[in-house]
């Protein structure tokens, strides 16, 4: 997918291990993120997401929906990735479904824990109306405008976005449905202080790298990426790629994920803000 | 956008005081607004906004034929693609990718981009035009090919002319400009037209439900003038385009 001569490739591969990579950033530091919500009106939440040329639109829609019997007392959520043609002709017709699953199975892994919901980012007990009758349904849907590396942080870091803005329309939805008996007035907005951010890590080499560019990633020969949430707690672990990875290097990488989770979930929260406040504004 | 509902004899979509459904006038645009270079990783992009529909295109290419049996030899070969997001319209639905609808349109689009590219002058390859709809609100056809032309203007690629594109309908016995979703599943007809501008030549012409011929004649004059302005609006975004590209470079 990538055109790179043999000197690119050494260049690329030198530059990590002295921890210099080719857009002067250092192993650890991500690319400038900024975030716009509010872009999708059709939404009950959207955000798109810009981390360096990687651009990811999420929307998150809320419909009234009837539990399932196994888990009366909890909503559901279903997560889906969509890569747009637009972003590479790679991803035309049924080019990019590979891809996308790969993606939406990732994300799913890391925001809705298993099977009994037990242990999600997400809490889908508060996505509960009325138990066994009615439930919220949220549909989170990614779509990727430009592909330039590390897409599933971008789409991890976005879903932890699109949430939070859910309900300021689902009071409207909620009115509608005449057997829906609403007895508080005001929002009530998903607590998503526990909803996780992904982190991945690649490993290049001896080294692995936060936030890797398209180029970067060719050269991958494995990848890890840790769910965690803000109070630290681990969410979900996907490793991707072919090659093995030492069992010691998975607990170093867990540690070092959960480091620099801490700074992307402060610079996430404060673009998230600042981007609410400007759409409040305008 | 696809799901027509039912022609509602109640709904007026013309007040007494000749104003449509959102405050246009029967002759009136939406708000459009157009910009260049969305997709950095594409040779052309353009985000095309037509009132609240919203569409992307990007254009890859001249490049070397991918599937080797499809290479022309005398000229390139034009491929389109359009995808439509899930979130686009105001009902989730979830849409496989290539169902009939999307094909017809990647086809109306590519014929319609065929007509105006030069394709002779670059035998043996292979542009590829991706139209991504963000939001539907009616007439996305014409919101693609608008945007399109603004992508394969922005790649550079070699063309006759641009091809602007608008949609009108007659309802309660008006001619109507671009047609809203509301408008649009009337049931009236809609008639979506593409020129090429200066050479005033018709290069699409789709149109629904039966009219009369007096009717006819005023809504193909009517979308014809739509397609003009539309022509006007998208040459001043490629002039301050190019101006821009002017300036980075310090001629």
């Amino acid at each position: 997918m990538v055109g790179l001569s043999t000197g690119e490739k050494h260049f690329i591969k030198g530059g990590i291990d002295q921890d210099l990579r080719s857009d002067g950033r250092r192993r650890l530091t991500y690319r400038p993120i900024s975030v716009e919500t509010g872009v999708i009106p059709q939404a009950n939440g959207s955000a798109r997401l810009r981390m360096g040329e990687t651009d990811v639109i999420a929307t998150v829609k809320a419909e009234i929906g009837k539990p399932s019997h196994l888990h009366p007392n909890r909503g559901k959520v279903s997560i889906s990735v969509d890569c747009s043609a637009i972003a590479s002709p790679v991803f035309e017709g049924r080019g990019g479904e590979e891809l996308s699953t790969e993606l939406s199975v990732a994300l799913q892994r890391c925001l809705l824990g298993g099977k009994s919901g037990a242990g999600a980012g997400i809490d889908l007990l508060s996505l509960n109306v009325m138990e066994g009758k009615i439930c919220w349904d949220l549909y989170i849907e990614g779509l990727v405008i430009n592909a330039d590396g590390n897409l599933l942080d971008a789409l991890g870091a976005l879903s932890n976005t699109g949430i939070p803005k859910v309900n300021v329309a689902a009071e409207f939805s909620a009115e509608e449905q005449p057997e829906v008996d609403i007895s508080d007035e005001d929002f009530l907005r998903f607590d998503t202080s526990s909803v996780p951010v992904v982190i991945t890590l690649t490993k290049v080499g001896k080294h692995y790298i936060v936030d890797a560019t398209l180029e970067e990633e060719s050269h991958m020969s494995s990848a890890i990426s840790v769910s965690i949430n803000s109070r630290g707690q681990i969410c979900g672990l996907t490793k991707r790629g072919g090659a093995g990875v030492d069992p010691s290097v998975v607990l170093d990488i867990i540690s070092v994920a959960k480091h620099v989770s801490e700074h992307f979930i402060m610079k996430l929260d404060s673009e998230i803000s600042a981007a609410e406040a400007d759409e409040a504004g305008s | 956008m696809d799901r027509r509902i039912p022609l509602r004899k109640e709904i007026e979509y013309l007040s007494p005081e000749g104003l449509r459904l959102d405050g246009r006038l029967p002759s009136e645009l939406r708000q459009i607004s157009a910009q260049i270079g969305a997709v950095p990783n594409a040779d052309g992009s353009a985000v095309f906004e037509m009132g609240n529909t919203k569409v992307i295109a990007a254009v890859y290419g001249p490049r070397k034929v991918q599937n080797w049996g499809q290479q022309i030899n005398d000229q390139a070969l034009v491929r389109c693609e359009y995808s439509v997001a899930n979130f686009s319209t105001g009902d989730r639905v979830r849409r496989p990718k290539g169902d009939r609808r999307s094909t017809e349109i990647s086809l109306v689009i590519r014929q319609t981009m065929e007509a105006c590219i030069m394709t002779h002058q670059m035998p043996r390859t292979q542009i590829d035009i991706y139209v991504q709809v963000l939001q539907a609100d009616g007439g996305t056809r014409s919101a693609c090919i608008n945007a399109a032309t603004l992508a394969l203007a922005a790649a550079g690629i070699p063309m006759k002319d641009l091809v602007t594109s608008c949609g009108a309908g007659y309802l309660n016995g008006t001619p109507l400009l671009d047609l809203n979703y509301v408008e649009d599943s009337a049931g009236g007809p809609d008639v979506i037209l593409g020129i090429l501008p200066t050479l005033n030549r018709v290069t699409l012409l789709q149109a629904d439900s039966k009219l009369t011929m007096d009717a006819f004649e005023s809504v193909m004059q009517l979308v014809t003038e739509g397609c003009m302005a539309v022509a006007d609006y998208i040459r001043s975004v490629l002039r301050e385009h190019t101006k821009q590209l002017e300036l980075r470079r310090g001629v």
